[in-house]
């Protein structure tokens, strides 16, 4: 399974992790990973530390994700991006847009 | 239709029942072929590519399934020949054994001649169906091809001076997602665009008409790339849905002013490479790419750089450095810098890349649309001096040529008061020659105009509202400085206003026509100290013997493209006349 997606104990957050490569062909898992969630301020994690390679769909996808949680009053947080990740996210400046740690 | 009658294939081991299918298929219309073992019946597939196909199952030397199977593998999925088992094999198993092997449909002894016909109908039908499937496919493709033809037309044939830039655009799909646009500022400056569309194919290319068709508008009217940039920005926030944006370079080269403006948004690092091809700057993205934004971010500011004629600008997207090759590594920015310093170096850089990618890639699929300019920081389209009207002969003095009576009245005047914070927000020139535009239509000559406003407008706002010192710029330092402080200074415009401080710039026109042409006269007034002219104008005259210094070279040019040009009022207000004739 390439996304994997749990939820914590307390149940306020959710941390998606994405395997491998984060491009077009998961645009579906990825979603069904949190479009159920409609828990309001909840911590959504996106977990990205073994994510090698991310292209510009990716982006947009994580794009629609920031509107899921804005849409539910929750915080989104992108998570131990890996340098070429980091570089991808970067050139985007996302960092402007969400936190990126 | 490839052929006027359709032929119908028939395959048993009974000449008996051979004969009587011929018989209906003839009532039918089609041409019959016979075969009567499943081997032969394959090989007659092949030789005469039937329409249709009649089979039995028990067959001496290979069975109807097998040679089902054989046959199917042949046809593959382009077309599809209906095929139909004729058996009196009335059981569960052999149906589903025929629809395993491969049959269309299965028709069981015995039958009425009737129920015979009505079933090759039907199965004629679905034939016809795959067959305008894939006429349409065709089609679409054919379509595809034709508008991809046409939005290249409309978007890269029009660009301004296309054989002094230098351009790779390789598509991953027949439309491309990326794209280049430059243009032709009224002053003389070129502004260039190089954009990438999240994804590619045709839902990537579609915003590229209404991006073309804003860039190439608001350039002509004599709006910065700020202005362009923020209201791209805007349009494509309106436009494309919430994971579908707009990563771009911009950039303004001004001649004039030996300095290039940047504004790069999500694209990898823009470069400029002097002539020994020395990275002398690199371009980061300062702000997120277009459209995902409902407005630029506050801070959002274009980078000023100062220029060397033999200088140039790349941009590149980011389908060049996530390039791979069979190893699965990426091009990168290294494996680019060196290429390009390369092709520099043999002043062919854009050649020079291409093989460099090719010669990584070894013919790996290309996922993404590869795209690069190179654009030189001169040789551009120059402005224009000496712009004096020279009287033709037979008229003996100006006055009479021209029939400007003394004392004659404007046919119309504008004015236009700018305060406080309004001067950071602002581009007055456009909204200006917008109104000459609309009254007296557009025209060549109104491009020295756009000049002497621009020029004239900006002198009073940095000069006289903002008191910069333009000497700062003459060193490269000072130069980047100057930018700094203005950007500083335009912010505390915002903040006076809510103090009520009354810092303003009027701008004020008067059209005269002239028999021949028009004259233009132009008054504008700052808020500020004014200053010694005639300090100005022996700096320029130093500033003539040396090329390289940047500044005062504003008040020169528009002296040249001036029919007249006065400071009063200690410099605080100039009055400006332009006249032009057809």
């Amino acid at each position: 399974m390439t996304v994997s997606s749990r939820i914590s104990g307390d149940g306020k957050e959710l941390v998606i992790a994405i395997d491998d490569r984060f491009d077009f062909s998961l645009h579906q898992l990825f979603r069904d990973a949190y479009s159920t969630m409609t828990t309001q301020d909840l911590s959504y994690v996106l977990d990205l530390s073994k994510t090698e390679y991310m292209d510009s769909s990716a982006l947009g996808m994580i794009l629609l994700l920031k509107d899921h949680v804005q849409l539910y009053a929750g915080q989104l947080t992108i998570s131990k991006p890996s340098d070429t990740v980091r570089k991808i996210l970067e050139i985007a400046q996302f960092q402007r847009l969400m936190t990126i740690e | 239709m490839p052929r006027n009658q359709k032929i119908a294939l028939v395959v048993d081991d009974s000449k008996m029942q051979c004969k009587l299918l011929s018989v209906l298929l003839k009532e039918e219309n089609y041409q019959v072929i016979i075969a009567n073992d499943g081997a032969s019946g394959v090989q007659m597939y092949i030789e005469h590519q039937p329409d249709l196909v009649l089979m039995d199952i028990n067959m001496p030397i290979m069975d109807g399934f097998e040679a089902t199977r054989r046959i199917k593998k042949l046809s593959g999925e382009g077309t599809l020949a209906p095929l139909i088992f004729i058996t009196s094999m009335d059981s569960e198993q052999a149906f589903i054994d025929s629809v395993e092997a491969g049959g269309d449909s299965i028709l069981v002894r015995p039958f009425t001649p009737k129920v015979f016909k009505a079933k090759i109908k039907a199965m004629q039908r679905i034939s016809d169906l795959v067959d305008q499937v894939k006429h349409l496919q065709l089609e679409q493709q054919k379509d595809a091809e034709l508008a991809e033809k046409m939005m290249s037309g409309v978007i890269e044939a029009r660009n301004f001076a296309l054989d002094k830039i230098g351009v790779i655009k390789k598509a991953a799909t027949i439309f491309s997602g990326d794209i280049q646009l430059s243009a032709l500022c009224p002053n003389g400056d070129i502004h260039v665009l190089l954009g990438d569309f999240t994804g590619h194919g045709l839902r990537a290319s579609i915003g590229a008409i209404p991006v073309t068709d804003t860039f190439r508008a608001m350039t002509k009217k004599g709006f910065s790339i700020l202005d362009i940039v923020a209201q791209l920005n805007r349009q494509m926030f309106t436009l494309l849905p919430g994971d579908l944006f707009f990563a771009a370079c911009f950039a303004c080269i001004s001649e004039h002013e030996k300095s290039a403006y940047i504004f790069n948004a999500g694209l990898p690092d823009g470069y400029l490479f002097d002539v020994k091809a020395t990275i002398k700057q690199q371009f980061i993205s300062t702000h997120p790419p277009l459209g995902i934004l409902p407005q630029l971010l506050a801070d959002a500011q274009v980078e000023v750089v100062q220029v060397k004629p033999d200088d140039r600008l790349v941009f590149i997207t980011d389908g060049i450095v996530e390039a791979r090759n069979p190893a699965g590594e990426l091009f990168d920015f290294s494996r680019f810098e060196q290429a390009a310093i390369a092709g520099i170096i043999q002043k062919d850089l854009v050649n020079n890349v291409l093989r460099s990618l090719d010669d990584f890639c070894e013919n790996c699929e290309q996922e993404d649309d590869i795209s690069l300019v190179d654009v030189p920081c001169s040789g551009w389209q120059q402005i224009k001096l000496g712009n004096k009207v020279t009287i033709p002969e037979g008229f003996t003095d100006e006055d009479n040529y021209f029939a400007l009576a003394e004392n004659s009245l404007p046919t119309w005047s504008y004015h236009l008061h700018l305060t406080g914070g309004l001067l950071k927000k602002v581009n007055p020139i456009p909204l200006v020659m917008n109104q000459i535009n609309d009254l007296e239509g557009a025209g060549e000559h109104w491009q020295s105009l756009y000049t002497i406003l621009t020029e004239l407008f900006i002198n009073a706002l940095d000069h006289g509202v903002l008191e910069l010192n333009s000497s700062l710029k003459n060193s490269a330092e000072g130069f980047s400085q100057y930018f700094k402080e203005r950007a500083n200074r335009l912010e505390l415009l915002a903040d006076e206003e809510k103090n009520g401080s009354e810092d303003f710039v009027g701008i004020a026109l008067k059209y005269f026509p002239l028999a021949h042409g028009g004259k233009m006269v132009i008054n504008i007034k700052d808020s500020g100290q004014g200053f010694d002219i005639l300090d100005i104008f022996k700096d320029n005259s130093i500033a003539m013997n040396d090329g390289l210094k940047l500044s005062g070279r504003g008040v020169e040019l528009v002296n040249q493209l001036c029919d007249t040009l006065d400071y009063q009022e200690q410099g605080t207000l100039v009055t400006a006349s332009y006249i032009w004739h057809d």
